[in-house]
């Protein structure tokens, strides 16, 4: 047992060492982190990186977090209620015409490389007219594959009689799907929102290449650019992956149980 | 009538399926067979509406280019080294979290291990190519205050690949511990309890009870590690470019430095063709986990 702690704790220590090294890095001025790099406490607790990270780009922080949070959002949103009802409908009815093409052009997407989707992306949204907007970006963040393999997963699980039952008292499929079906996944759909959500917070090279300028960029595109950045300050850089990190992990931290079940569930249906 | 009511019934299915088929159409499947389409054009015209169509040129040029080739292979051999080493480490980690050996922080444990999987995949490569850097990074302190050599991290070939490969692991390892978690929970302990009985050791425990009883978790895991790694991207965007020496050039990255410079037919070529070898492999990856199945 102690040599199970002697194994276990330093490589928890291994794993938590790079958030607290950014969290007193954002604090640290740049050259008390080049004098001594491996302190953890701030000798003081230095503001100025906030000056430093004001703009980045030509485009203002707060703009950044705003465009993390209402396209995270929305597109958690969109995408959540999409794949909840084409998951329904494609376990409700798996023989109807197109219904099994699309979910195996839906998986095929998946197994695309991502980043080589994207790219093609660039040319699909040029031809719709979407190229630097905001709705283009949110649209593409929609899908997801865990999302909708969570709601599947579901849907399947969903007693045949309890649906016949309801049909056989003359309940219509809308009904059938408002009164008996949506009710009961609600649970399933907090999960799938929550993971949708941490997930698309992450993304960035979809961002950035819909993107014409900073002005449509989220947090982890304007830390890649600020650290791609000649001459960046290195608190600046520690102190946006810092906003970049915190949102996300804090909500881990309050739903752990739900996203870790959540992504358990999803993997093992896919 | 009956008919009638029945495409009623039948349309709403189709109304609800739209959202979901329109996604994974216009920004999915379109998207793909564009690039398809693009790989049989010749780069300078593709983005016209009347493209040159050149056949397989494209193919034939990144097939003989000397570092698609040689990106292959070391993406293949990447992914041998990446997988092994993600699955060894979650397995183990698995088992120990599982065992009664942690009682105490078992939960605290779990949460520390998961939270880089939720930690935006930039966000955690920046930091640790800074961690690396010779100057800044905490790394070479560490080792410098425990008297060893210092670490060459990013700067040299076979060091930068370790960098990387330890960044990853950090990030995408918390996963399949999850995964082999899930499939512990649900083994049957009367087994092991039977295998006690009749005198079996720990290790024949393990090796003849606990692993065939994880073998669906193994084969999840390989096959998602294994198109997890064949796609290597953000890690080597952030941290190396590809380099030192084009040692971390994969073939995701040399595809996409392609298309920045708007070599357009010969990246989309790259990009079918890694989509065959992620298709390919990730069958194999099955079938591998899947024989000898009792």
């Amino acid at each position: 047992m102690i040599l199970a702690y002697a194994v276990a704790i330093p490589v928890a220590a291994v794993f938590l060492f790079p958030y607290a090294w950014m969290l007193s890095g954002a604090f640290r001025r740049t050259r008390d982190v080049l004098a001594d790099p491996l302190r953890l406490w701030p000798e003081q607790f230095d503001l100025a990186v906030l000056a430093d990270i004001a703009r980045i780009g030509g485009a203002p922080l707060h703009g950044f977090v705003l465009n993390s949070l209402l396209y995270t959002s929305l597109a958690t949103v969109l995408g959540t209620l999409a794949a909840a009802l084409g998951a329904y409908a494609i376990t409700r009815r798996p023989r109807l015409p197109g219904f099994r093409w699309l979910r195996a052009g839906f998986l095929l997407t998946v197994m695309y490389p991502y980043m080589l989707l994207v790219v093609p992306v660039y040319i699909a949204m040029h031809k719709l007219g979407l190229l630097g907007s905001p709705l283009g970006i949110v649209l593409f963040l929609c899908l997801g594959p865990i999302q909708f393999l969570l709601f599947e997963q579901f849907f399947r699980a969903v007693p045949a009689a309890v649906i016949e039952a309801a049909t056989i008292d003359g309940a219509s499929e809308w009904q059938v799907l408002t009164r008996i079906v949506l009710p009961m996944a609600m649970p399933v759909t907090a999960t799938v929102a929550l993971i949708g959500f941490l997930l698309t917070w992450a993304q960035w090279f979809p961002v950035l290449v819909i993107s014409r300028g900073p002005e449509t960029y989220t947090l982890p595109v304007a830390l890649l650019s600020l650290n791609t950045e000649l001459g960046a300050s290195f608190q600046g850089i520690m102190a946006l992956a810092v906003l970049t990190t915190l949102p996300p992990a804090i909500l881990f931290l309050i739903a752990q149980r739900r996203v870790m079940q959540g992504m358990a569930g999803g993997a093992v249906k896919g | 009538m009956r008919g009638l009511h029945r495409v009623r019934a039948e349309g709403i299915f189709y109304l609800l399926v739209l959202p979901f088929a329109a996604l994974t159409v216009l920004f999915g499947l379109w998207p793909i067979v564009l690039s398809v389409q693009v790989s049989f054009t010749a780069s300078a015209t593709a983005l016209r509406p009347d493209p040159q169509w050149v056949g397989l040129a494209n193919y034939a040029s990144v097939l003989g280019d000397t570092l698609f080739q040689e990106s292959l292979w070391r993406t293949l051999a990447y992914t041998a080294m990446a997988v092994a080493a993600n699955l060894a480490f979650a397995l183990a980690a698995a088992l120990l979290l599982d065992s009664k050996l942690l009682p105490r922080g078992n939960m605290a444990f779990r949460l520390i291990l998961f939270l880089p999987v939720v930690t935006p995949d930039v966000a955690g490569y920046v930091v640790w190519r800074w961690l690396f850097d010779s100057s800044f990074g905490a790394v070479n302190a560490a080792l410098d205050a425990a008297g060893l050599p210092a670490f060459a991290g990013l700067t040299t070939p076979a060091t930068a690949t370790a960098s990387v490969l330890v960044a990853e692991l950090w990030h995408h390892a918390g996963f399949y511990t999850l995964i082999f978690l899930a499939n512990l929970a649900i083994r049957d302990p009367a087994l092991e309890e039977a295998a006690k009985v009749d005198g079996a050791g720990a290790w024949a425990r393990f090796r003849h009870v606990i692993l065939p009883q994880l073998r669906p978790a193994l084969v999840i895991n390989l096959v998602y590690a294994t198109i997890q790694f064949l796609k290597t991207f953000t890690v080597v965007v952030v941290m190396t470019k590809g380099g030192p020496a084009e040692s971390t050039t994969f073939v995701s990255y040399l595809a996409y430095q392609y298309f920045d410079q708007a070599r357009y037919g010969e990246a989309t070529a790259m990009a079918t063709i890694l989509f065959a070898v992620v298709i390919v492999l990730s069958l194999l990856a099955y079938a591998l986990g899947e024989r000898g199945r009792a």
